[in-house]
């Protein structure tokens, strides 16, 4: 089955292990992941202010060639491509005038084909057809938990991993409705339908810092902190995430944050595909491990790679 | 703090702009201070979240508009999730954002990442941040 699926700028970049993690594991589950011809920026951040509408042309224009591709679904796995194109897409659905607007911002767009050299400059109007949805939201509801468990690959015995929602999978909640912000499940089930267990812990809608990771690294340092030392504290062997930016925040600048809080031992991050598809028997080789600052290669080494018996 | 109130066309007009820009209406607020005790900045702000929407209230625009904290919100939206009166504090700091003096100096924009630092961060990220405080 195809899928339309926008992996976003970072990772055909920075996050290549979720992008490559993400293709593999999709494919085991019969589904064939296709990318938005000539796809661009989604621009990352939601508009928040009624002025700065320009803002919802880049995700609009990814969502309209899906639809011209005739997709109905299109799965994102970032955090941010996540955010921006779901509540691009309810802010057209929901208000005409921005529908205006942006559809006639649209219209001068040109697309020429990188072969044909064909040019396109006929767009029909989007009107929010696209439905977009976060990978877990795909796996819980279209995949489903029984078929996940029927190709099981590998026993990940239990292995207690915490999941880190952030703060854009789950607010706000009327334009994102993808999970309860106060008590999320979607990540603990997945977590627990590839055979881990999920650890509970105070900071998993927390913010890691963010963009602050740049402006304001040790502000961001200190978030990151709290957050893997809660997890630490709650007997996690990992934190996982979804988005490239926790990755950074909690991977990258691990060092920076052990420097400064002695109390901490270091603590391995995951993307929640690599974890995915190391149990349905993806070879560790191709999960892009190489991208880890704190090596996670243990974790994949452990369990035991005999096929599951369902 | 001891301030002095203003209630002139200046001060209408600027929580008129606010209200207009973030679409929220800044005088639901009743000070409970749920957005501060939630915000995960909270300490490196020299105003917190509630203090800075009642300094709109008041239409005390100075002293919002000098504030670090616009600079220091993460877009978080805890403070969004966990009003009672609904309001999206996030969205009130970026029309504050959005009315500072339009010519001024960016607060980050791109040539402040050095070529080293961009090769290490997530594209993502340099896009974000230069979408919430360039110009
Ligand atoms: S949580 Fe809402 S009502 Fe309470 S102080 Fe903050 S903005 Fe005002
Ligand atoms: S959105 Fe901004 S003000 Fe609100 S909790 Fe997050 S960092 Fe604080």
């Amino acid at each position: 089955m195809k899928l339309h699926y926008y992996p976003g700028c970072t990772l055909k970049e920075k996050a290549v292990a979720l992008d490559i993690s993400t293709r593999e594991a999709m494919k085991r589950l019969d589904v064939e992941l296709v990318e938005p011809e000539g796809w661009t920026c989604c621009g990352a951040e939601y508009p928040l202010t009624e002025e700065k509408i320009v803002g919802l042309a880049a995700p609009i224009r990814v969502l309209r060639q899906v639809r011209d591709e005739g997709g109905e679904v299109l799965v994102t796995t970032c955090s941010f491509c996540f955010a921006v194109l779901k509540r691009a897409n309810k802010a057209l659905r929901d208000d005409p005038l921005k529908r205006k607007r942006i559809n006639a911002f649209l219209r001068d767009d040109i697309q020429i084909d990188p072969l044909t050299k064909a040019r396109t400059t006929d767009f029909e109007d989007y009107n929010g057809e696209v439905q977009v949805l976060h990978l877990l939201e795909y796996l819980r509801d279209r995949v489903g938990t029984p078929k996940i468990k029927s190709r099981l690959k590998r026993d990940l015995k239990g292995l207690a991993v915490a999941p880190y929602y952030g703060c854009r999978l789950l607010r706000p909640q009327e334009e994102m409705a993808f999970d309860e912000p106060d008590a999320p499940r979607v990540f603990e089930d997945f977590l627990e339908a590839v055979g881990c267990s999920a650890v509970d812990y105070a900071f998993k809608q927390e913010c890691c810092g963010s963009y602050l990771s740049v402006s304001l690294p040790d502000a961001a340092t200190e978030a990151s902190y709290r957050v893997l030392r809660a997890a630490q504290m709650e007997g996690a062997r990992a934190v996982t995430v979804t988005c490239p930016l926790c990755f950074y925040n909690m991977d990258s600048r691990q060092a920076a944050i052990k420097e400064k809080f002695l109390d901490f031992s270091g603590l391995p991050v995951l993307y929640f595909t690599q974890i995915l598809a190391w149990a349905l028997g993806v070879d560790r080789e191709v999960l892009g491990l190489g991208e880890h600052a704190v090596p996670a290669d243990s974790l994949f080494e452990e369990v035991p790679t005999t096929e599951v018996r369902t | 703090m001891r301030v002095k109130l203003k209630a002139g066309p200046e001060q209408r007009t600027f929580i008129d702009r606010i209200e207009e820009l973030s679409g929220e209406n800044v005088f639901a607020c009743y000070q409970c201070g749920r957005c501060s005790a939630g915000c995960p900045m909270a300490s490196e702000m020299d105003l917190l979240p509630n203090q800075i929407i009642r300094l709109v209230q008041m239409g005390l625009l100075e002293d919002v508009l000098r504030s670090k904290t616009l600079f220091l919100c993460a877009s978080c939206f805890t403070c969004e999730s966990r009003c009672p009166k609904g309001i999206d504090m996030a969205r009130v700091m970026e029309a504050v954002r959005h009315i500072l003096d339009p010519k001024g100096k960016d607060a980050f924009g791109p040539g402040e990442i050095s070529p080293e630092l961009a090769k290490e961060l997530p594209q993502q990220v340099m896009v974000a941040l230069c979408r919430k405080f360039a110009k």
